[in-house]
């Protein structure tokens, strides 16, 4: 089956996130280690949420993870044009070092969907820019 | 545990008409909504020398309290407009003038919001198409999450697979709210729903369908504040604010705590420990619904039911108008109106002065009111009780 042409409503990028979204150009999932209290968290930022360091550095994630929860979209809210994407399944994933992301779901069996069911990451280019999205592991 | 002073109370309540009101703007919503909370209490504008105010959310402004004080005549000494969240928003106005109040900033504030939400939006608009952002948009937009009916749909999953809920708990909440909006004159809708209609109304976000959703409103709602000396010399009832806590633990649904770690029940806490009460002293509840889903989570956080319980507990009837605790008498957000929960607030204060006609709630003698903005991102719960 031939991957459909998927929409993404890219934002401008900051200092704080130009790393992420280079290393995904590189399909590469990155995200912040904190040198102090070792959290790992993912939305990037300027000091560690935990503990307010600002030793930071970068650390490529597995790209595995868990669904903590998901949803199937039916109403096209970004706009006319998401008509063509309906429906389509977002998911809360619970990353194997810790952080929970938001993202999309791509693959044949996003119907099957269940909580806890592992998910793996697979970069879908948008306009220039390769995204992380997920999808089920097989077998699972 | 945060106390709210006791010698600064509510004395007047109003509201706008609700749901479609062409050609009138916030300003003039805003203006209404004090003119009706005003005559409400008797006073005149030219009493008022404190406002306190939300801006619009689908056209933002700023300096609003300055451009509804202008179209007032107000003279004040102390304005401010504050956003929050949800009908913490309305409760923090609250919370500021009892403070301007009490520290001699003003004597008399008006406390209002309202907005052209559903004739103001543009025309080709899908959903609440808000031209303001909401934070965290680089990291759901390129992902497909707009709006808020999503991250609440995660929620709402999350819920039914941590307590095997079935979406029919759901269904309770609406079909209960739309039951008491037809006692309400002033409620968008007017025709009575079934579990069946629920069940069957267009999946919008899973599981969230149509009538899971609050509504899209024009309209506004105001309270008048000031000492309790003035109200007493004055003749006027008035309503206490016993308590109001909050909690702030994160903005976007990526970064929501657990379901039973969410702060509502922190909220709840302090509220009630600072009022010395509980949820069964409570004779009404007004809470925050700007989807189903909330009230199941906030009527657990509160303590009236066990977690995952709310479902059960609304089939008990304590929810109803006869039953121990009625639930949002005037409709709610889902079947009256979203003016933001500031109708839960003006709610409470007819409740408990005992004028909310048709819907009275016999011998209402203490409220609570909770509000969540975002997804549960600010939490804040109040107790209020009559003089």
């Amino acid at each position: 089956m031939n991957e459909p042409a998927y929409l993404a409503h890219l934002m401008p990028q900051t200092e704080d996130s130009e790393p992420f979204w280079r290393a995904c150009n590189e399909s590469r999932l990155v995200l912040r280690h904190c040198g102090q209290c070792h959290t790992v968290f993912y939305y990037p930022r300027r000091l560690c949420p935990a503990c307010g360091s600002q030793r930071l550095g970068w650390h490529t994630a597995s790209g595995r993870g868990t669904v903590f929860s998901f949803s199937e979209i039916h109403v096209p809210f970004a706009g006319p044009d998401w008509s063509s994407q309906l429906p389509y399944t977002v998911v809360l994933v619970d990353l194997e070092e810790g952080p929970r992301m938001l993202t999309r779901l791509i693959g044949d069996t996003r119907a099957e969907l269940r909580i806890g069911d592992a998910l793996e990451v697979c970069f879908i280019e948008v306009d220039q820019q390769k995204l992380p999205f997920f999808r089920r592991v097989a077998g699972h | 545990m945060p106390r709210v002073s006791a010698d600064v109370v509510i004395v007047g309540a109003g509201e706008t008409k609700v749901g479609k009101l062409p050609g009138l703007e916030s300003v003039q919503l805003q203006a209404w909504a004090v003119e009706r909370a005003l005559a409400d209490c008797g006073l005149k504008t030219t009493d008022v020398d404190g406002l306190i105010n939300l801006d619009p959310y689908s056209i933002p402004n700023s300096m609003f309290a300055s451009t509804v004080a202008e179209y007032l005549g107000l003279k004040t000494r102390f304005q401010s407009t504050v956003d929050v969240g949800g009908t913490v928003t309305g409760m923090t106005m609250l919370q500021q003038a009892v403070w301007a109040i009490e520290s001699g900033y003003c004597e008399i504030a008006a406390c209002v919001y309202g907005e052209n939400s559903l004739t103001g939006r543009p025309a080709d608009a899908t959903g609440l198409q808000m031209r303001n952002l909401l934070g965290g948009e680089e990291w759901e937009e390129p992902f497909g999450v707009h709006g808020m009916v999503t991250p609440y749909a995660l929620l709402a999953q999350r819920y039914l697979h941590l307590y095997d809920a079935s979406t029919a708990d759901l269904g309770e909440v609406a079909v209960l709210t739309r039951q008491h909006a037809l006692n309400n004159d002033n409620a968008q809708m007017k025709k009575p729903m079934t579990l069946a209609d629920h069940q069957a109304s267009r999946m919008i976000s899973s599981p969230l369908r149509l009538f899971d959703c609050s509504l899209i409103s024009d309209g506004g709602g105001a309270m008048i504040l000031m000492s309790r000396d003035r109200a007493r010399h004055l003749g006027l009832p008035y309503v206490h604010i016993r308590s109001m806590a909050m909690r702030g633990t994160h903005n976007t649904v990526a970064q929501n705590p657990d379901i039973e770690a969410l702060g509502m029940a922190d909220a709840g806490r302090d509220a009630f420990e600072a009022a010395g009460l509980g949820a069964a002293d409570m004779q009404v509840a007004l809470l925050h619904d700007a989807f189903t889903i909330s009230v199941l989570i906030t009527l657990e956080a509160l303590g009236f039911c066990a977690p995952g319980g709310a479902g059960a507990y609304l089939r008990t009837g304590a929810a109803g108008m006869d039953g121990a605790c009625p639930l949002n008498p005037h409709g709610g957000l889902l079947s009256q109106a979203h003016i933001g929960g500031m109708l839960h607030l003006t709610e409470a204060v007819h409740q408990l002065r005992g004028t909310a006609g048709r819907r009275q709630v016999p011998n209402a003698r203490r409220a609570v009111v909770s509000g969540n903005g975002g997804v549960f991102s600010v939490c804040g719960v109040m107790v209020m009780e009559a003089a």
